[in-house]
């Protein structure tokens, strides 16, 4: 019986409160991790006319229009966003069709706007720069919460793959860029944008804890990999689900209505910024 | 379709993914026929959506049945929905002077694909959210398009009243998309904060 006792009270001292010191250390590691990297701005180093590489996720429907809608209303600039790449969800059809007509029509058009009338230009080599990656989709409508972390984990490793560059679906950067990741990811929801964002995040991580010496190298001075968020126009009053989930992991959260402005997702987080209406 | 009056059609769309029958029932109501008759409507063109074909085809029964007794001569069209998107029947509501159409109006379901469509063709548009809908968000949008003055927010039980405040907002039509007291200070917020990210050196 005593013995029993001394057992259970040595796995009590020797289990159980190392787990639950090192779970809680971790936890605020992972906290304090997250709140420095959310507070830390780029500092102002890439030259002008520097090539950078523009990832965007296409979720579906409503929010593919409302992303290609900010992409013209901001006059997307394919002289400073050189190679664009689209994530789109298998079976979104729509989505593929909605990035190349936005890039063979729209971005095309304005490569003309700036030259005039006449023979292809450089710039209208840079309107055909981009490339379509299909990634299997984080839950589908209707799936079964059993199933569905399967295939969110399914989903996030593609991203993984697509954000260094390695997935099937991708082609060789243009040789002028520099990194072999995106400079800047930009997405409003849903699914497969928690993925990336959460991919992009890993992998930041990964890279400045693990990272070799060439990757660090390579890597000085430059800070891939940057996350911007924005909140769907019909959210007016309450954040979506991925807005919530994506709160404390991107670099920037832009909301289209001034309620949704100042909110953080725990103290000493990054606030939400109001930039007005920013779809067309 | 061009005819020596020029026509001034009413578009219905209750959207793809979800169906919205008592809109449906609605639009094709006596009583929201002859508000669209006083108002000098000449088509209504109604997009249904997957369920919405057995209270059209009913109604298109019912009216053949009882000719006679029909006041409003109004020319009444529907479909259940268009993959390559609704730009087209939107633009059947716009003002063509070329095509012989006046100025019409939109009825839509609280999509904001719809909402964005209708603003940017600059169409009066009256809002109907989908109460059916769980996650009601879109409620929220249409009242507060209403109180700055875009669009008419109404529900489908109260269409003949909306109909006429559609034309209240067509002698006020704003233009979108607004330029927010944000955007004042800085042209375009987003290119702003993309460029900030990327570094680049001003």
């Amino acid at each position: 019986m005593d013995s029993w006792e001394s057992l259970v009270a040595a796995f009590f001292i020797w289990v159980i409160i190392p787990v639950a010191v090192a779970g809680l250390s971790l936890a605020v590691a992972l906290f304090y991790a997250l709140s420095i990297s959310q507070n830390t701005t780029v500092p102002r180093h890439r030259p002008k006319h520097a090539a950078a590489h523009l990832l965007i996720v296409l979720g579906s429907g409503g929010h593919t229009a409302e992303m290609f809608s900010m992409l013209r209303r901001m006059e997307l600039d394919p002289t400073i966003y050189t190679y664009r790449t689209y994530i789109v969800s298998s079976g979104d059809k729509f989505s593929a069709a909605k990035a190349v007509e936005f890039e063979n029509n729209h971005l095309y058009k304005r490569c003309q706007g700036h030259n005039g009338e006449g023979q292809p230009t450089e710039n209208h080599k840079l309107a055909g720069s981009y490339g379509i990656v299909t990634v299997p989709r984080a839950r589908r409508v209707h799936q079964s919460f059993l199933t569905a972390p399967a295939s969110t984990l399914q989903c996030f490793w593609q991203c993984l793959l697509v954000l260094r560059g390695i997935h099937r679906d991708q082609t060789p950067l243009p040789p002028q860029t520099r990194s072999p990741y995106p400079d800047l990811i930009l997405t409003n929801g849903p699914a497969t944008a928690v993925c990336v964002i959460l991919a992009a995040k890993l992998l930041r991580l990964w890279v400045y804890c693990f990272g070799s010496k060439q990757q660090h190298k390579d890597l000085a001075g430059a800070y891939p990999l940057r996350t911007i968020f924005v909140e769907s126009w019909a959210r007016v009053t309450t954040l979506s689900l991925s807005g919530k989930l994506l709160l404390p992991f991107v670099d920037r959260f832009l909301v289209q209505w001034p309620a949704l402005e100042g909110k953080q997702a725990w103290k000493g987080m990054r606030k939400t910024e109001y930039v007005g209406t920013i779809v067309d | 379709m061009t005819s020596p009056a020029p026509m001034k059609v009413c578009f219905v769309t209750v959207g793809a993914t979800a169906s919205f029958e008592p809109l449906v029932s609605a639009v094709l109501d006596g009583r929201f026929l002859a508000s669209l008759g006083e108002l000098g409507y000449t088509n209504l063109l109604v997009q249904y959506g997957k369920d919405g074909r057995p209270i059209f085809d009913r109604f298109l029964q019912d009216r053949d049945s009882e000719e006679a007794a029909t006041s409003h001569s109004i020319q009444v069209d529907g479909f259940d929905f268009n993959q390559a998107g609704l730009g087209r029947e939107m633009r059947l509501a716009q003002e063509n002077a070329a095509e012989g159409r006046r100025s019409g109006a939109i009825i839509s379901h609280a999509g904001s694909g719809s909402i964005l469509e209708a603003l940017r063709l600059g169409i009066p548009l009256v809002v109907v959210p989908n109460s059916s809908l769980k996650d009601n968000h879109q409620e929220e949008l249409a009242r507060e398009l209403q109180k700055q003055g875009y669009v008419v927010a109404s529900h489908y039980e109260q269409l003949p009243s909306a109909i006429r405040q559609a034309e209240d907002l067509r002698a006020r039509m704003m233009a979108w998309p607004p330029v927010d007291s944000v955007q004042t200070k800085r042209k375009q917020p987003l290119a702003g904060v993309m460029s900030d990210e990327l570094g680049f050196l001003d």
